[in-house]
């Protein structure tokens, strides 16, 4: 089990780009008074998540064993349903859809974790069959 | 294994060809249909902010901050405060031709407890209404109660929350359908709610009063329909002189901007999405052209084999075929994930109306991007299969002995 | 069936030099009957492949006809010819003609799959068996060496057992126990009917030659 995992080096690179952007290009607004809303703290969770999910990523890149592999990426791809979640459900958002985090935040990191979630469980698919017909 | 499946196994079995000819159509599916359903709901927005202002005639402080201010409220969802004499209102329903006149009263919210944004409040006369209150009885028919609100659809407040605005806490009705216009940010209420609102931001040191005016009744915008068989253009100038410190501005002016602005956008783009498919286009043929050099040998040993000139020619067009349709699939769902869910980032960065088309109008569009694709797609490989199938093999087998 | 080349050249023009044309194969009669095999020996440009070429149907002759049965192939429309060449021509070329992006069964069922004829799958396992290379059918051309290469060509047209086959330097890249397994088969062709043209600079062809023909200069001799 040496093959190269498309899956995993892309669900990385999207990671890297939720956790980057998160807090910075893609995150919620400063409040002018300096006061954090709920929208910012999404932000940051956010930031765990994108973190979360470069480390499995990386890790399921790394090793060599497909049972393995195929667990790290089905982990990461259960990791980006949550990141989904995160923004809007489970932690609110501002009033006003006009917002950052309402216009660009939300949109952009349901789309780059359902794309995570995505690679990663087909990465996580083709590792475990081919560990299977390793045996 | 007829040509049909040949080419789809050439297809599957050169992934990184292939790869690279999808992603080049997927390109031009992707400006096409991204392009075109920004400027469709562009369009949409227009016809939904025509529909939605039923007013001939809107008056407005004639400080040109206000002109502009108010512009700014109806298109991009900015807040504005600006006031004028109540008086106004009694002297341009005094004017010969005016059917209907309904005041309006603007107030822009200090932060509000969810969120840092100002809101723009809309306090509007049940009585004399006509520009809101049709639009609010599709989603609330009874009436407004005192401190009862109705939110535009880019408002995320549900009904039954509570929302405060200078500590006023006001109860969410109803929401309102979406227009794409700026009226879907405002929170709307009656005028004695208004009067409440304004009363509590007095107390928080937030002055609402026409400066030189110490009357209570104070006015932001006045929205008149004009009697059937008089001149718009007459009335007008007549409630323009009738009026004090006042402007009335015709609603038809105020559209032909925007249609303006829009026409400006849509030309824009249509000139982008021309140079990314010419471009897309030339790298294409330029690609077949490279490709078939590169396979001439492999079509020398199938005419060998006893594959028609026409078969030949048949088969490069269908490769090409089912790349461009696989490249129109992956370049529509591509604009699709990045159109539709930055609706409101598109609308708020174009500052102007943006309504999504309705369901069908976007499949066609779909439909007719990815046609597009497809036949362009086989064009540009039809100069390389007309070449190939034209190929000597003997002299190709030749060359390589 | 009888393939029969009647006075066929073919001249090509010359952009520089004296003469402003040569002759590549001077007008020349040559009849390939079934159940025989022919050899055509001769020098590097003598001229061997441009008349196998004109034999198969892929390369129009200057002057006269070449006829397969009674029919001339180059009166045929483009649609004609290929589908009789399909059926009725087994060329072996010399240069490598192998499909990459196919395996070594589906490059040997090619030409029936072309126009859906008649399952040929035992037939081409009976000649991958023959030709040893029936451990590589499912191989990519990529994959094999220029032997298995040039027998995977070699199995692709004995596969449709067509009544002509012309075979242009079919053991270039074989060894002697190859060579000779190769050669074993064209007579076996030509045993079941076949009309069989082998150009070769192996003395080995000479062995199983009921003709053999010299080319010098494009033009046609018998071998003494």
């Amino acid at each position: 089990m040496k093959r190269f995992s498309a899956g995993a080096a892309i669900a990385l690179l999207l990671s890297a780009v939720i956790a980057v952007g998160s807090v910075s290009f893609l995150g919620p607004c400063v409040h002018e008074d300096g006061s954090f809303g709920s929208c910012h703290w999404a932000g940051q969770a956010m930031l765990g998540i994108g973190l979360l999910l470069a480390v499995l990523s990386l890790a399921a890149l790394l090793v060599k064993d497909g049972g393995l592999r195929a667990g790290l990426l089905f982990a990461a791809a259960a990791a980006a349903v949550l990141g989904i979640f995160i923004p809007g459900t489970l932690i609110r958002l501002c009033g006003m859809a006009t917002m950052r985090c309402r216009a660009v935040m939300r949109p952009a990191m349901t789309l780059l974790c359902a794309l995570t979630a995505a690679c990663s469980l087909l990465g996580g698919i083709a590792a475990y069959r081919k560990a299977g017909r390793g045996k | 294994m007829k040509c049909g499946s040949l080419a789809v196994k050439n297809l599957l079995r050169k992934p990184g060809r292939t790869a690279a000819l999808v992603i080049l159509t997927a390109l031009l599916a992707l400006s096409v249909f991204g392009g075109s359903v920004v400027v469709g709901s562009l369009r949409q927005g227009l016809r939904s902010l025509e529909s939605r202002l039923g007013a001939d005639i809107i008056v407005v402080p004639s400080s040109a901050q206000s002109k502009v201010s108010f512009q700014n409220m109806l298109l991009q969802g900015t807040t504005g405060a600006f006031y004028m004499d109540g008086e106004n209102l009694e002297r341009v329903r005094e004017v010969e031709g005016v059917e209907l006149a309904a005041p309006q009263v603007f107030l822009a919210s200090l932060k509000a407890d969810c969120c840092s944004v100002k809101i723009q409040v809309i306090g509007f006369d049940p009585e004399t209404d006509f520009f809101v209150r049709p639009w609010i009885e599709q989603s609330y028919t009874r009436e407004l109660g005192d401190l009862d609100v109705v939110v535009g659809s880019k408002v995320e407040a549900g009904v039954g929350e509570i929302i405060r605005i200078y500590d006023e806490r006001c109860k969410v009705v109803g929401r309102l359908a979406t227009t794409g216009t700026g009226l879907d940010t405002a929170v709307y209420c009656n005028l004695s709610t208004m009067k409440t609102l304004l009363a509590a931001a007095e107390n928080k040191g937030v002055s609402h009063k026409v400066s030189s005016d110490e009357s209570d009744d104070q006015i932001s915008a006045i929205y008149v329909k004009v009697k059937e068989g008089y001149d718009i253009g007459q009335v007008n100038s007549k409630i323009q002189g009738h009026t004090r410190k006042c402007s009335a501005v015709r609603t038809k002016s105020m559209l032909t901007d925007v249609s303006d602005s829009l026409t400006a956008i849509s030309r824009t783009v249509t000139t982008l999405i021309g140079v990314v498919w010419l471009l897309a286009l030339v790298i294409l043929v330029v690609a077949f052209v490279m490709i078939a050099n590169e396979r001439k040998r492999e079509f020398a040993v199938l005419r060998l084999l006893g594959t028609s000139r026409a078969m030949l020619g048949g088969m490069i067009l269908k490769e090409s075929a089912l790349c461009s349709l696989a490249g129109g699939v992956l370049g529509v769902l591509m604009a699709a994930l990045l159109v539709f869910p930055f609706t409101t980032l598109i609308e708020t960065s174009l500052g102007l109306p943006y309504l999504r088309p309705s369901a069908g109008a976007i499949l066609t569009l779909a439909l007719a991007a990815l046609a597009a694709t497809v036949l362009v797609g086989s064009l540009a490989s039809s100069w390389a299969s007309f070449r190939l199938s034209r190929v000597d093999p003997g002299t190709v087998l030749r060359e390589g002995n | 069936m009888i393939l029969s080349a009647e006075q066929i050249s073919k001249r090509y023009f010359r952009k520089s030099g004296e003469a402003n044309h040569f002759y590549a194969v001077k007008p020349l009669s040559l009849t390939l009957r079934p159940g025989t095999v022919t050899v055509l020996c001769g020098r590097s440009g003598s001229g061997k492949t441009t008349l196998l070429h004109m034999l198969s149907g892929l390369l129009t002759p200057t002057e006269g006809r070449v006829l397969l049965g009674e029919t001339d192939l180059y009166r045929l429309s483009d649609k004609e010819l290929s589908k009789l060449r399909n059926a009725s021509i087994g060329v072996v070329p010399q240069a490598r003609s192998v499909l990459d992006t196919l395996t070594v069964r589906e490059n040997i069922l090619l030409p029936s799959a072309l126009y859906g004829t008649e399952d040929r799958s035992e037939e081409a396992a009976r000649w991958m068996e023959t030709l040893r290379i029936e451990g590589l059918a499912d191989s990519r051309a990529a994959e094999l060496s220029g032997g298995e290469l040039r027998r995977t060509a070699i199995a692709r047209t004995l596969c449709m057992c067509p009544p002509v086959i012309l075979a242009d330097e079919p053991t270039g890249d074989l060894d002697d126990e190859n060579t000779q397994l190769v050669f074993g088969c064209f007579r076996k062709a030509a045993e079941e009917g076949a009309a069989v043209l082998i150009v070769s600079h192996e003395s080995d062809a000479l062995n199983i030659a009921d003709a053999a023909l010299r080319m010098d200069g494009g033009q046609l001799s018998a071998l003494s």
